[in-house]
């Protein structure tokens, strides 16, 4: 009983906040978040507090039963990105009601889309049912893609239109495939699906087309081209949004399936090839970061980079051991919330950084270390969760993975893991070397408002909590998965 | 160029064939969905099967649409506010669309209504209503008739919001019965959905108009020096 409450205002709310700041007046869009965040932050504890006092539990929309109805299901995976986006969504927006006051009145149009986008992320998090997935990611995406073209400057505009062709594509492939799975079972609960689906073609071909549909939305490489410039080019907060949350939603509703359907019904080489892919990713994206000039683009190609980490799961997960399997579990979402976190704090600094000398070239950073070191240790402390060093969230994950790689005897993952994280140190490393730099000897940056900096700390340092905290949130995030008997 | 071509045509063929495949080989299905929705009609508040799973089995989903309509209403603004020119007057000078207006636009009015009436027993409903309206409504910028409410932003906006704000605002209510969220009473059911659909049709004719209104007229013209001037952040 406890989520009846709770558990629809995480979507009813952020969605009846975003049509009251549409109508607001636009000096009263920002001031919304002090009743939402509050609200939204109690509704994500109570879920919390309903999945340690009574388990995993399943909300009937309409009070009709699934298949005829929707069902919402909380279990320990949903709440726990239920917490995180509220933590990420919520520091982004604290950090946009600042940074957003230097720019033109078009932006706060910024508050609307947040809030759709709030709705679609959650609602994403507690389906159940296939086609409702769907609907999901078409406000999420839809609210994405505005949130890119914000900026209205031609760039800007290229690259939400390029987003939004992406997104559609993906969306299409997904639809269809979920259209296939209905016409052969008769119904879109996964639940049903996991009772009914048989390998046969009709189901192989819908997986594939939900699979690649997927990968497209996640900018998996090869498929990643849309991102750097929606990700890089975005304001600032936006950029943290998208690439901390918004990616790992279709990347979340990859995994339910796979976990659903994936090992029974596909071929065996499927989940061997989303890890080669996913390596790819890790090679590509790292080499691409390094040879950024502009500071913004370097942290969208490392985004590309660690999105391919994720996809080790497959390999590791399938046809392997149980406690290979749930290692393998543990690292993946290890990851997948620290680089939330790190991903959130390194796009904020970068701003910062990039507000403080007034401009987005690395090169300009030169002799910075003096004068911002607030701003280049967040930079750095997230970098350290990025590169996989002890004892943040990235070392962790990556550490989980390994001995789960190790006792599948699938070590060739580990030159991944190894190469994957010199290429970030790479990185990183280079935009450090600019700002130690001996520059100018007078202060010329500007500096931005202490909030800012306080926001990208804290994020940062969660990333590194996480770290040293990971046996907790992995404990109640295998509550209600097949990984928890173990 | 060509070679780019000829992947995408072989990857056209190739997703069709695969498709072709997946349709011929489908099993039978095991749940029978057609007979669940048959036997909860009676609880439903309404007689056409589509419209009780929209707006009642499925309205969940039905909801988070209207909110992508929306959505792209609100995109639109956002960047036509931030091209500052307002659209031009799209009169087409042409005094016979202003004629047949004049016999157009009750029969339109006649027929909106009817399909959202329809609805309830028979294929129709908000989504066909809504569309009528807006066709209208575009068709009455064309003719060049001036609507002075549709320029007041405050109103348009309201207008916009109306039939999400409703559909929320009921499904949030009857939570107070201490039943799920959009959990209809039996006895209202009927009532709710179609107040529902109304402010759903006036919501969505005003969507798809605004998203036409919004359209600024020279946006595919890049020779045309206005669409350099976008602002620099």
């Amino acid at each position: 009983m406890i989520g009846l409450w709770s558990l629809p205002l995480l979507f009813a709310l952020p969605l009846a906040l975003g049509i009251l700041s549409l109508l607001a007046v636009p000096a009263w869009r920002p001031r919304l978040i002090f009743v939402g965040l509050p609200l939204m932050a109690a509704a994500s504890l109570d879920m919390l507090a309903g999945l340690v006092i009574s388990g995993p539990q399943v909300y009937r929309l309409g009070d009709w039963i699934a298949p005829l109805g929707i069902n919402l299901v909380a279990d320990g995976l949903a709440v726990g990105m239920i917490l995180i986006t509220t933590l990420v969504t919520g520091l982004c927006a604290l950090y946009a009601r600042v940074y957003l006051r230097d720019h033109p009145p078009s932006t706060s149009f910024f508050w609307p889309l947040l809030w759709f986008l709030w709705t679609g992320m959650n609602g994403i998090w507690l389906a159940e049912d296939i086609f409702n997935l769907y609907v999901g990611l078409e406000v999420m995406g839809l609210a994405a893609v505005g949130m890119v073209a914000l900026r209205a400057t031609p760039p800007a505009l290229a690259a939400a239109m390029r987003y939004l062709l992406a997104a559609l594509l993906g969306s299409l492939a997904y639809l269809l495939g979920v259209a296939l799975l209905y016409g052969a079972y008769g119904t879109l609960s996964m639940a049903g699906l996991q009772e009914a689906a048989a390998a046969n073609a009709t189901t192989q071909v819908a997986l594939a087309l939900i699979i690649v549909g997927l990968l497209l939305k996640t900018a998996l490489f090869p498929l990643h081209a849309w991102l750097p410039p929606a990700h890089g080019g975005a304001l600032t907060p936006v950029s943290a949004l998208l690439s901390a949350l918004v990616i790992k939603a279709s990347f979340y509703i990859l995994l339910r399936i796979w976990l659903v359907l994936g090992p029974e019904v596909t071929p065996d080489f499927t989940a061997g090839l989303l890890g080669v892919l996913g390596a790819g990713a890790v090679f590509y994206g790292g080499w691409m970061a390094w040879r950024q000039h502009h500071l913004k683009q370097l942290v969208a190609y490392s985004t590309v980079a660690q999105i391919g980490y994720l996809f080790l799961f497959f390999p590791l997960v399938t046809n392997t051991g149980p406690e290979a399997a749930r290692l393998a579990w543990d690292g993946t979402l290890m990851m997948l919330f620290s680089h939330a976190l790190a991903k959130a704090a390194l796009f904020l600094s970068a701003g910062n950084l990039i507000l403080a000398v007034g401009s987005p070239q690395i090169s300009h950073l030169i002799g910075i270390s003096r004068f911002r070191p607030m701003s280049l240790f967040s930079f750095g402390l997230a970098g350290v969760s990025l590169m996989g060093l002890p004892p943040s969230g990235g070392f962790t994950g990556k550490w989980l993975l390994l001995h789960s790689a190790l006792l599948s005897g699938q070590w060739w993952w580990l030159i991944v893991l190894f190469l994957g994280g010199l290429l970030s140190a790479a990185y990183i490393f280079k935009v450090f070397r600019m700002s130690f730099r001996e520059g100018p000897q007078i202060d010329r940056s500007v500096t931005p408002p202490l909030t800012l900096d306080m926001i990208a700390l804290l994020l940062a340092a969660s990333a590194i909590l996480i770290g040293l905290t990971a046996h907790v949130p992995l404990h109640w995030l295998r509550v209600g998965m097949v990984f928890g008997a173990v | 160029m060509i070679r780019r071509v000829v992947f995408a045509g072989l990857l056209c063929l190739g997703v069709t064939a695969a498709l072709g495949w997946a349709v011929l080989e489908r099993p039978m299905p095991v749940e029978n969905l057609p007979e669940r929705v048959a036997s909860a009609m009676p609880e439903s508040g309404v007689e056409h099967p589509i419209t009780a799973v929209l707006l009642n089995f499925r309205s969940y989903d039905t909801l988070l649409e209207i909110a992508v309509l929306l959505l792209a209403v609100v995109v639109a603004l956002a960047l036509r506010e931030a091209q500052p020119d307002r659209p031009e007057q799209m009169g087409l000078d042409n005094p016979l669309l202003r004629a047949v207006m004049a016999w157009l636009l009750p029969l339109m009015l006649i027929v909106a209504g009817f399909l959202l009436w329809a609805g309830a027993y028979q294929p129709g409903g908000a989504f066909q209503a809504g569309s009528v309206l807006a066709a209208a409504g575009v068709l009455l910028r064309l003719a060049g008739v001036s609507a002075g409410w549709l320029d007041n932003a405050v109103l348009v906006r309201a207008g916009l919001a109306l039939g999400l704000l409703t559909f929320l605002g009921i499904g949030m209510l009857v939570m107070l019965a201490g039943v799920p969220f959009l959990t209809y009473p039996a006895a209202h059911a009927g009532t709710l959905i179609l107040v529902i659909e109304l402010t759903l049709t006036l919501s969505i004719g005003l969507t798809l108009l605004s998203l036409f209104r919004l359209n600024p007229p020279y946006a595919d013209d890049p020779d045309d020096s206005r669409t350099q001037e976008a602002p620099k952040p």
